[in-house]
């Protein structure tokens, strides 16, 4: 199965043959490629080159290509504050004062949506045949609460009517957005609405029922599937959401996803979620985050279930975090032999004798890649991918030998070397790079040093 | 059987269901009954605390919190001079701001009302406060609590740099900082040597409210 095909299985109810892995990384996948969150939010190169490294690392089965819950809110007009490390954040609230609602939607080439459509078509281009690609819109709720500003929470009950009329005007840029993004041959339109946790159900039911009914019924006469992306805890409008019916539904951590997928199964709705952002994702370490995977995969079962992070995951989240809850959702029973290796490692007293090279004495560099198990972790393929590039470089004169932590004796080398991420790469027994892969021109650099230095 | 709602229960009750006009006439009207400004305050607070618990339980959500606090800021308007002239004080003084760099202010501005809601007097120091801007003002105003908020797990960090100006300012025996926000946790306050972590805006007001009761006490 490709992770395509994946995707639109898990949203028909269908089996699938392994948990379906939907990574959110936004602002995130620009730190691959070394780029602040603007660079990645405004700058076509930078935001492809970014999201295809995204793709590489961490193999998807479905991707967003643009996760900034600002485009259209800056498209008409509100002013935003850019920061290098977080989506921007909207600053102005036109409909503060005067509650002038707009009468036009914006156009496609409006604000940064040329730049969204631009990489959606490039997107498609590279990894649409394998990757379900996901566009996102902000949802007439957060829309609102751009235009608005706060006061928007207090004309639900003060002055329903305005709320109606904006929420409807909300609706008409969302129904318009999903029609661009489904031109450029997205497959799924995730609408964002994280400020549907701050309201009650019965005011879900009474202004955003009919406008989400609606959103999600104009997305599927186009032929391709919906996605309701909520943040925060959203526990009490999980059915009122199902109601709206969306293909599928996507939560945090504050949701318990167990519990809401009772909910979710019983409207045919496929939910994903929920791995925690900040004490795990961006926090936690490798085998901690292959444990949250492992243990959400386990209790969420093989249907109708999306592995993803609760939300756009932070951006200095560290990569080999990433890698470990995909390699869980890849190969499970490889990640949880991984799991225990590292719990064992801590109190095992591995009576294997592990013989660390003399580096120096050595006529040519040696070039140590440490993977969790180069046949079925994309990250771990291409580091040892790029290592044995040096070789076919090089030749007699570098020497690259794997160890995967597969193997008993390689975790105690890992411990004896003090490895602490997988995939990392040494030479000589000095870290190099860890889960980033390095380019070919950045390696061969590190070898002739090397070699130069063996040389002497 | 009947039971008699006394003006109290009126003031409590209209604040919850966020009935402004009413509120402001049930607390003129108990002030008219010479009750205290103290009872009609007390009043005012019962009502706001039962609205924090339903907020804490997921009852009622952000709408009904922002229109009850709109009553009892109602309330307050009416009641202060009373308060005044009977010299009733605050229970404490908290400074309180999102960290720098972070704008997002909907939840400091929820913790902000609760903590009024306790009789506590906040000062608002609005969004992307500095740290040196933190204990500056807590200095100025002789605040007992800080209270720091952040949206972002980009700014969080922040709220370590006021943990350690107040440290560096000396104050940080006499004032106690409160953290919270959608990425932070109780593992996050330890770490960086906050005194409380609260997950909600209601537990933050019954917390500060603790703080100045144990200080008092």
């Amino acid at each position: 199965m490709t992770g395509k095909q994946r995707v639109v299985a898990a949203f028909s109810g269908k089996p699938t043959d392994r948990t379906v892995w939907v990574p959110f990384a936004g602002v995130h996948a620009g730190k691959l490629k070394g780029y602040n969150a603007y660079q990645v939010l405004t700058d076509i190169e930078a935001l492809v080159s970014s999201l295809l490294e995204a793709n590489r690392l961490y193999d998807p089965d479905g991707q967003p290509v643009v996760f900034d819950l600002q485009i259209e809110a800056e498209a008409l007009g509100c002013k935003l504050l850019w920061s290098d490390r977080s989506p921007p954040t909207v600053v102005e609230h036109p409909l503060a004062e005067d509650y002038a609602i707009p009468t036009s939607v914006p156009g496609p080439a409006d604000g940064r949506i040329g730049l969204c459509l631009e990489a959606m078509k490039r997107m498609k281009a590279e990894v649409g045949d394998r990757t379900a690609l996901y566009g996102l819109i902000t949802g007439p709720l957060t829309l609102a609460s751009h235009l608005r500003g706060t006061d928007l929470f207090m004309d639900l009950i003060l002055q329903p009517e305005k709320a109606v009329d904006l929420l409807a005007y909300c609706l008409e840029v969302a129904r318009k957005m999903a029609e661009y993004y489904a031109g450029t041959g997205m497959d799924v339109i995730a609408v964002v609405d994280p400020m549907v946790s701050q309201i009650s159900p019965d005011h879900f039911n009474e202004f955003l029922s009919p406008v989400y009914g609606e959103l999600f019924s104009h997305i599927r006469s186009m032929g391709i599937f919906s996605s309701f992306f909520v943040c925060g805890n959203a526990t009490r409008n999980i059915e009122p959401m199902c109601q709206t019916r969306p293909n599928g539904i996507s939560v945090d951590e504050n949701v318990d996803l167990i519990a809401a997928k009772k909910i979710t199964d019983s409207y045919d709705i496929t939910i994903g979620g929920n791995l925690p952002l900040t004490t795990v994702m961006l926090m936690g370490n490798q085998a901690e985050n292959a444990r949250a995977a492992l243990d959400l995969i386990e209790r969420a079962g093989d249907r109708r279930f999306m592995l993803s992070p609760g939300c756009d995951m932070p951006y200095d989240t560290p990569s080999e975090n990433v890698i470990a809850i995909a390699q869980a959702a890849h190969n499970p029973d490889l990640a949880r032999s991984i799991v225990q290796a590292c719990e064992n490692s801590a109190t095992d007293s591995f009576d294997i004798p592990v013989e660390i090279p003399d580096y120096a004495s050595r006529a040519f560099p040696l070039v140590e890649v440490f993977t969790l198990d180069s046949s079925s972790c994309a990250a771990c393929t291409y580091m040892m991918a790029a290592a044995k590039d040096m070789k076919d470089i090089f030749g007699d004169r570098v020497e690259v030998v794997e160890y995967k932590y597969t193997v008993r004796e390689n975790v105690a080398r890992c411990r004896a070397v003090g490895v602490k991420n997988l995939p990392s790469i040494y030479i000589d027994g000095r870290l190099a790079w860890s889960s980033i892969i390095p380019s070919r021109n950045e390696f061969k650099a590190e070898i002739e040093k090397a070699i130069a230095s063996h040389e002497v | 059987m009947e039971v008699a709602m006394s003006i109290f229960d009126d003031i409590s009750l209209s604040l919850q269901t966020g009935k402004l006009k009413e509120t402001k006439e049930s607390v003129q009207l108990a002030l008219d009954e010479k009750h205290s400004a103290n009872e009609v305050l007390n009043a005012l607070m019962d009502g706001m605390s039962i609205v924090g618990d339903k907020f804490k339980k997921n009852e009622v959500f952000v709408p009904e919190v922002l229109i009850a606090a709109r009553a009892m800021n109602g309330g307050m308007v009416v009641l202060k001079p009373y308060l005044v002239s009977e010299g009733v004080k605050a229970k404490g003084k908290v400074v309180i701001g999102t960290v720098k760099g972070d704008l997002h202010d909907i939840g400091k501005n929820l913790v902000k009302m609760m903590i009024e809601g306790r009789g506590i007097e906040v000062v608002d120091l609005g969004t992307d406060v500095s740290a040196e801007h933190f204990v500056q003002a807590a200095q100025a105003e002789n605040a007992g609590i800080i209270c720091c908020s952040a949206l972002l797990t980009t700014t969080m960090t922040e709220m370590k740099n006021v943990v350690q100006k107040a440290e560096n300012a000396g104050i940080r025996n006499s004032v106690k900082i409160m953290i919270g926000g959608a990425p932070v946790t109780e593992s996050f306050r330890k770490s960086i040597g906050a005194d409380y972590y609260t997950p909600d805006a209601a537990t933050a007001a019954e917390v500060a409210a603790s703080i100045f009761a144990t200080v008092k006490g």
